[in-house]
């Protein structure tokens, strides 16, 4: 029998809150001149995390929901759980160098960085709007200081306060969304409102669907969907590279995991509303996204637009929820964290006194220099072109299996046709690392042996998950549906 | 269990392994390097000899080998050869050591990273003739263009980098939407497997055929391939080094008519009756217009190039005709273009090494200076002109005597082509061989090494075995293609009584 106070749940992300104060704290007790331990604490903070979701995943007593409904326990909020840590984890284990080049080495970063893991752990596992709200701009306003870490830089302060704008933007669209369902339902609770979509008035239907709407809107900004996307490119770009990585593959995972909840156990009922609006999303961002990627001679801009028309692909499997949609977008979201903190984790680990290296001159003939490195990167663009043996293949191959098994095999042509655009941007960072001569001097920094770590582990996982998906499709499995 | 059942799944693998070790030596030991893939690929040859020496002359799939994979979808690792495949895997293995062997000399950089390449390129060319899952099928199929972007945009000539792109694009279109096909298939099947016999077994109304065999069919067509999608083709086989001009021409164009026998027709057999027609005219297109391009190519590896678009015109006019006796020849000729067309881009690159052109008119009167090219060179020539007691002979025969019945236009077209051929080749071999030594470049140019020697007597004892021995060959293949005409005009007569049904889009109900 569960009580009221039972707290078990929200045990990881309380760790990860505690782990935030302590860094903060470690940071000012540290005299001037001395580095303070902030990543090595945030690690250990994590793993105690990581290892806590594990023993909640043993348990099974601990499922249901607690705080009167307002928090899932789930197979799915773990997962997502697991997904997010991972992500902070290899995140951090790609900051310091990074750091160090750029001379921003606070330690405010990793606070600011788990408690925006904070946000992320709640976003995946409230089960009511408000909740949602509240987790939603704890991730958000965390992130928004990353972004802007690096003040020195015009850029990075163009980053945060353009995702700061479009971000509040985001929320009021996702406020009046909130504000619409309960008008029509009574309740902010997706469970009541999931019961009562069932019995409504005509009147109170439209308001429901026009919720909805305004919902999908808030997430769209999140995900960086067309036409939300526009902040995505500059803030990607503007900053620090690892706090992008962490940006577009940690917020990617939360976002579109509260948007699964929300759309597959709240608003099934209006599903033939939405269904047609999520495929709309999807194709326009699919084909935008990549386009736009075309046209970029900047690397993280490049991958800003590729994690858009990304976010098309996931949308696209969305239409088939409920049903099939669940554990593609979750074996999805795996793959595409291992691959993007990859590709973004290895333009940060070349990083050196303020500059890395973001034109395709500046990889040319990466593959004689650096061959492990070029190898790596190959393998995340392979991956995100989506061709075997990769996760990204796999994980693609799941999406448009989804959309397919709901009848809309047109998302999936156009999915397949601009993957084969991707193909000739990504293909350009390849031609460039092994197939052009180098430019002068090689005057990248040299692999630290944390970001060595961190690259090698998603670079495996990349290729594990290409070679042997199933037993984490079982788990994605298991997680979709306990919602 | 016997030994037989992995025996497939060592040649996927072995090579794979191969390429693991030769990626972890040092930079410097090229030599081990380039041994260790000689080693390796030549184990795999040694394997594959088993698979001959036991397959029983019969149509079912022979070393087969099933594990789940991804159980949740039907997916699993389900390999096996029948008459179809079995050479084709042959003349992989066999191609491999010798292209390894072929270009011990002419590459020199990057060693370990060549290497590596080739071998899993070997690995998943074997996988897709032994895939009997669409996704493993499509694993391999797409897996293996990574390894031959490589070896054409990093050991090429000088517009590699475009060629390797446009081959990369090209055949990354076709083949996504055939991914698409493959899943619309199986929810249109509903069987909740991707095994392709049992898919081929389950009843797929017209229309939606017509829509996933043109899908499949653009995929292999690219591959193969037929005009009019031919134009990557002689970018890539220019462009590439010796060895990826040779593994093309030899193996990866072999995929699309092996796509097209194991996957596309039995799985969508009404709408590839219905297409035959088209197939043919574009097969015997292919046929004349490879044949006259080729007639004035100034460069003797687009020559080459544009011959293998006339060759494999009648590997198509073959399987468009789909009687046994046409698609017998249609087997029998891909492996005769593998070997000849393989031997004839290896001769073209030993002279490149020595001249650094490829320019008929820069040569002339060579047969005085390098005799045993010369006479090696006539003999793989007259192989691939189809002269009688040569391998093309017989697979040209057979596909004529076979595509009669179907359309005898086509068959009196495509003998046109015959004629054309004996004409660019000849003329060709007159214009390099014959007459003075007037270029003085052209002196004294050193004769076959022992190297390259080992590397054409196989192939060119091979091509007069094939075309006096044929026998040997056509029997292992004859029974699977019995069986697979059978298994479509079969299926093809009860699904006609249904076209007058209206039948709706894939997908189209659930909307």
């Amino acid at each position: 029998m569960r009580t009221v106070l039972d707290l078990s749940p929200i045990i990881p992300a309380a760790i990860v809150a505690v782990t935030g104060l302590v860094v903060l704290l470690a940071q000012a007790f540290t005299p001037k001149g001395k580095e303070s331990p902030s990543a090595a604490l945030s690690l250990v903070g994590l793993a105690f995390a990581l290892a806590s979701v594990w023993v909640l995943a043993e348990t099974p007593a601990t499922r249901g929901s607690v705080m009167a409904g307002a928090l899932a326990a789930d197979d799915f909020s773990l997962f997502l759980h697991a997904l997010v840590l991972g992500t902070a984890a290899v995140a951090v284990l790609l900051s310091p160098s990074y750091l160090r080049a750029a001379g921003i080495e606070r330690g405010e970063y990793y606070a600011l960085l788990l408690f925006s893991v904070v946000g992320m752990l709640g976003l995946v596992s409230a089960l009511e709007l408000v909740s949602i709200f509240v987790a939603l701009e704890i991730m958000s306003i965390a992130l928004y200081g990353m972004a802007g870490m690096d003040r020195s830089r015009p850029e990075s302060q163009e980053s945060a306060l353009k995702y700061f704008v479009t971000g509040a933007f985001a929320s009021a669209f996702f406020l009046y969304g909130i504000a619409l369902l309960y008008g029509a339902s009574g309740s902010t609770s997706l469970v009541v409102v999931a019961r009562s979509m069932g019995v409504l008035a005509p009147s109170s239907s439209l308001l429901a669907v026009l919720g909805a709407a305004m919902l999908l809107v808030g997430f769209g900004f999140k995900v960086a969907s067309v036409p939300f996307h526009m902040w995505a490119p500059d803030v990607y770009e503007g900053a620090p590279t690892p706090a992008t990585a962490f940006m577009s593959a940690g917020v990617k995972a939360a976002a579109f995991g509260a948007l699964l909840r929300v759309f597959d156990s709240a608003l099934p009922g209006l599903a033939s509303r939405w269904q047609p609006l999520v495929a709309v999303l999807a194709m326009v961002t699919m084909v935008v996204g990549n386009l736009a990627a075309l046209a970029q001679p900047n690397l993280k801009r490049m991958l800003a637009y590729s994690s858009v028309a990304h976010a098309g692909y996931v949308l696209s499997a969305l239409v088939a929820a409920p049903g099939v949609a669940g554990e593609a977008v979750l074996f999805y979201l795996v793959a595409y964290a291992a691959v993007n903190l990859g590709a973004f984790g290895t333009i940060a680990a070349l990083a050196r006194g303020g500059r890395e290296p973001l034109a395709l001159r500046d990889v040319a003939g990466l593959a004689s220099r650096r061959p492990a490195l070029a190898a790596a990167l190959t393998v995340f663009l392979i991956s995100l072109t989506g061709i075997p043996v990769t996760a990204g293949f796999v994980g693609k191959f799941y999406l448009f299996r989804a959309a397919v098994d709901a009848g809309w095999w047109g998302l999936a042509l156009v999915g397949v046709i601009m993957s084969v655009v991707s193909a000739y941007y990504y293909l350009r960072v390849v031609v460039a690392m092994y197939m052009s001569e180098p430019v002068g001097e090689d005057t990248w920094s040299a692999v630290s042996p944390a970001s060595a770590l961190a690259l090698s582990v998603s670079a495996a996982l990349t290729l594990l998950l290409g070679v042997w998906p199933a037993p984490l499709l079982a788990l994605a499995r298991a997680a979709a549906h306990s919602l | 269990m016997s030994p037989d059942t992995h025996l497939l799944s060592l040649l996927v693998f072995l090579p794979v392994a191969g390429a693991v070790l030769a990626a972890l030596l040092r930079r410097e030991w090229e030599t081990l390097q380039k041994a260790v893939g000689l080693a390796v690929s030549g184990a795999t040859f040694g394997f594959s000899l088993l698979l001959v020496a036991r397959f029983r002359d019969v149509a079912t799939m022979q070393f087969t080998e099933l594990r789940p994979w991804i159980p949740t979808l039907g997916i699993s690792y389900r390999v096996g050869i029948d008459g179809l495949s079995l050479w084709l895997v042959i003349l992989t293995t066999f191609l491999t050591p010798l292209c390894l062997l072929g270009s011990w000399r002419s590459i020199d950089t990057r060693v370990r990273e060549f290497v590596v390449f080739m071998l899993l390129l070997e690995a998943g060319m074997i996988g897709v003739f032994v895939a009997l899952d669409l996704f493993l099928f499509y694993v391999f199929w797409e897996a293996m263009l990574i390894p031959m972007y490589f070896l054409i945009g990093i050991w090429g000539h000088e517009r590699r980098i475009y060629a390797a792109v446009k081959f990369f694009l090209y055949t990354f279109a076709g083949s996504v939407l055939m991914l698409v096909a493959f899943l619309v298939l199986y929810k249109t099947a509903g069987l909740g497997t991707f095994e392709i016999a049992r898919l081929a077994a389950a009843p797929v109304d017209p229309a939606t055929q017509t829509w996933l065999f043109l899908a499949c069919a653009l995929a292999f067509a690219i591959k193969v391939p037929m005009w009019p999608f031919h134009t990557w083709l002689p970018d890539a086989h220019v462009e590439a080094p010796t060895a990826g001009s040779v593994i093309l021409a030899g193996v990866l164009l072999k995929m699309g008519g092996y796509g097209f026998l194991r996957v596309a027709i039995p799985l969508f057999p009404d709408a590839a009756m219905r297409f035959a027609p088209l197939v043919g005219v574009l097969a015997v297109i292919g046929i004349v217009y490879g044949a006259l391009v080729s007639l004035v190519q100034p460069d003797l590896k687009k020559l080459v190039a544009y011959s293998s678009v006339s060759h494999l015109g009648f590997v198509m006019l073959g399987i468009a005709a789909f009687t046994t006796t046409g698609v017998v020849g249609s087997v029998y000729q891909m492996l005769n273009h593998g070997v000849s067309t393989g031997a004839l881009f290896f001769l073209v690159g030993m002279l490149y090494d020595r001249r650094h052109t490829r320019l008929i008119s820069e040569f002339g009167g060579l047969r005085a200076v390098m005799p045993w090219y010369f006479a090696v060179f006539l003999l793989v020539s007259l192989s691939s002109i189809a002269v009688p007691g040569f391998n093309g002979f017989v697979g040209e025969f057979l596909i004529l005597v076979g595509s009669w019945p179907f359309r005898p236009w086509m068959v009196v077209l495509a003998s046109v082509g015959v004629v054309l051929a004996a004409g660019y080749v000849l003329w060709m071999v007159k214009r390099v061989f014959y007459g003075e030594v007037k270029n003085p470049k052209n002196e004294g140019l050193p004769d076959l090494s022992p190297r390259e020697a080992t590397v054409l007597v196989p192939l060119v004892a091979l091509a007069i075995v094939m075309g006096v021995a044929s026998p040997a060959f056509t029997r292992r293949i004859e029974p699977s293609v019995d069986a697979l005409v059978r298994h479509v005009k079969e299926r093809v007569q009860p699904v006609r009584a249904a076209d007058a049904r209206p039948a709706a889009l894939p997908g189209a109900e659930v909307r």
